[in-house]
């Protein structure tokens, strides 16, 4: 093996360094300079005292509770119908796993301002689903889909659920088949191999993609906007009023902050556990 | 073996729910009526001829096209550097490189759109091309950084200490070596950039101005004021986009992937060889 040639130090800065300062540079004027900006306004447009009055406004102490149940709910959502669908992803017959990985990546891949549309002219009074019961006859009057929570709910889970069964899927994959195996052959039913190995095993990846789905709901915008009610408004909504409706730039900054901070610290606390890394994705080779 | 099948049936089910908003929409672009309709009331194309006819849709497939191309060329220089620095600097420290790298996607869009948006006004930007494709570079650089720094921690450095070796300079043996080695996942997340660039309505819409937008600012207006087939159709052509730039992507991580089997079966093979050859020297 060929030694490394010392590194030649003209100014005692290393190659890597010189060609990643710019980029630093510029991650912190575009991506860093915003949020900084965001904490400074927030602090002085007019005072400080911006944080008591937004946080102890009505609308948004509600809009808080509404954003944290449904972040609760689908995330839950998620996680239940993502295990029997990974499950079948990851051990399935073939011709099953290419139909079920064909769906969810073609999901995916649509982005979520057209799925949103899509599940608008589904849920509409005189939408696809409401036309068909009406049409034959089941009901009269068109059921009130659009424009509730439920709506919301199952716009948001049908959006997020590939995150949770894409890690899902990839942490059962990396389960070794021996393991499943030997429990097996040691006795136990195909019950208890999924109770007592499988579902261990995999819950790593089921709260990498848990939480990921978590934080991904709480600012969620335009879902909530197009498909819930407007009188009951979610967190990203009633920010964005405060800066493009009511002109409250202060107020507005204010809420984001909280907003942040509530995501940074689910996710430094679940990060704590199964590793930020694997939550981000980011994979560092072994060399 | 009950729970096997109840598991796939529940999986298959799952797909049919997965895929048909996407039916949906494509189905009722075809419609032959005035009013959005699934299954589709007759067959036409009258609502693509309406929206390539119409000027105010091709300005913002213009607009959305070049913000895409900027912002994607941004997000793979920033990107990779950015990797370059948390895998191999000595001085920065790999943490907060990669700290700052992943700002954009620990920070919700709500609240990077607002932040951009007060510097855009201060400075006097919004409404433009650069200015929201360097938002969109912002959004779409942390996934050139994951995908380079996986390949920079896995690429063979040997390779570049033979060039190092045999005289070329850093600068020489960087673009010679490194960037060929890690130009194909660069690439991958100069896609994915784009593709996030092409579908993203919160910070453009923070972005936008009445005399410029993109086309999901455009669609996202429709679909609050009351969408038509053309939306549809238009919501079709992006999603078309979307899914052929994703085919792109899917194949190139899965030749990626093989490479990198190939060379971690080659290393072993060498490490296990007695007499190994020296890599990289002629």
């Amino acid at each position: 093996m060929t030694t490394p040639p010392a590194p030649r130090r003209r100014f005692g800065v290393d190659f890597a360094t010189v060609l990643a300062s710019p980029a630093v540079l510029f991650g912190v004027a575009v991506f860093l300079v915003p949020v900084i900006v965001i904490l400074v306004r927030s602090l002085t447009d007019p005072s400080p005292a911006t944080y008591a009055d937004a946080v102890t406004s009505d609308i948004f102490l509600r809009s808080i509770w509404t954003t944290f149940r449904m972040a609760v709910c689908v995330t839950a959502v998620c996680l239940l119908v993502s295990y029997p669908y990974a499950w079948a992803l990851a051990r399935g017959p073939k011709a099953v796993r290419i139909v079920l990985l064909g769906a969810v990546l073609l999901s995916f891949w649509t982005s979520t301002l057209v799925r949103t549309y899509a599940w608008q002219i589904l849920l509409n009074n005189t939408g696809v689903i409401n036309s068909f019961l009406i049409d034959s006859g089941l009901i009269s009057d068109p059921l009130p889909l659009i424009r509730t929570d439920f709506a919301v709910y199952v716009g948001m889970a049908h959006i997020l659920a590939p995150f949770t069964i894409l890690t899902l899927y990839t942490q059962l994959t990396s389960i070794k088949p021996e393991v499943e195996q030997a429990a097996a052959s040691l006795g136990a039913s195909p019950t208890s191999v999924f109770w007592r190995i499988t579902l261990p095993l995999s819950l790593p990846g089921a709260a990498a993609g848990g939480v990921l789905v978590f934080i991904l709901s709480l600012g969620f915008y335009i879902t909530p906007e197009v498909l819930g009610n407007s009188r009951e408004l979610y967190l990203g909504s009633v920010i964005v009023q405060q800066i493009q409706v009511l002109l409250n730039s202060g107020t507005g900054a204010a809420m984001s902050i909280v907003l942040l901070v509530m995501v940074v610290a689910v996710l430094l606390l679940v990060g704590r556990f199964v590793g930020l890394g694997r939550i981000l994705g980011i994979r560092r080779g072994d060399r | 073996m009950r729970a096997r099948w109840f598991s796939i049936t529940v999986a298959v089910v799952m797909a049919v729910v997965f895929i048909a908003p996407t039916i949906v929409v494509v189905g009722s672009s075809f419609s032959d009526s005035s009013f959005i309709s699934f299954p589709p009331e007759g067959f036409s194309l009258r609502w693509y001829d309406d929206v390539f006819g119409d000027p105010q849709w091709m300005r913002a497939f213009g607009n959305s096209v070049a913000v895409g191309l900027l912002a994607a060329a941004l997000a793979i220089v920033v990107g990779t550097l950015l990797a370059m620095g948390a895998a191999r600097s000595r001085i920065l420290p790999s943490a907060a490189v990669t700290g700052l790298a992943v700002i954009p996607i620990v920070v919700p869009s709500v609240v990077l759109g607002v932040g951009f948006y007060i510097v855009a006004v201060n400075l006097g930007f919004t409404g433009s091309v650069v200015g929201l494709a360097l938002a969109h570079a912002a959004l779409g650089a942390p996934y050139v950084f994951v995908g380079v720094l996986a390949a920079l921690t896995s690429v063979d450095r040997s390779t570049e200490e033979a060039a190092r070796v045999s005289g070329a300079t850093q600068l020489g043996a960087f673009l010679r070596v490194t960037v060929p080695a890690i130009a194909p996942a660069a690439l991958v997340g100069g896609l994915l950039a784009f593709i996030t660039s092409w579908d993203e309505v919160i910070v453009a819409g923070f972005m936008t101005s009445p005399s410029f937008r993109t086309l999901p600012v455009l669609i996202f207006a429709q679909v609050r004021t009351g969408a038509d087939p053309s939306t549809s159709a238009v919501a079709t052509v992006v999603t078309v986009f979307s899914l052929l730039l994703m085919l792109v992507v899917g194949g190139v991580s899965a030749l990626l992937a093989r490479r990198r089997r190939l060379a971690a079966t080659k290393a072993r093979a060498d490490d296990t060889a007695t007499s190994a050859p020296e890599k990289g020297s002629r």
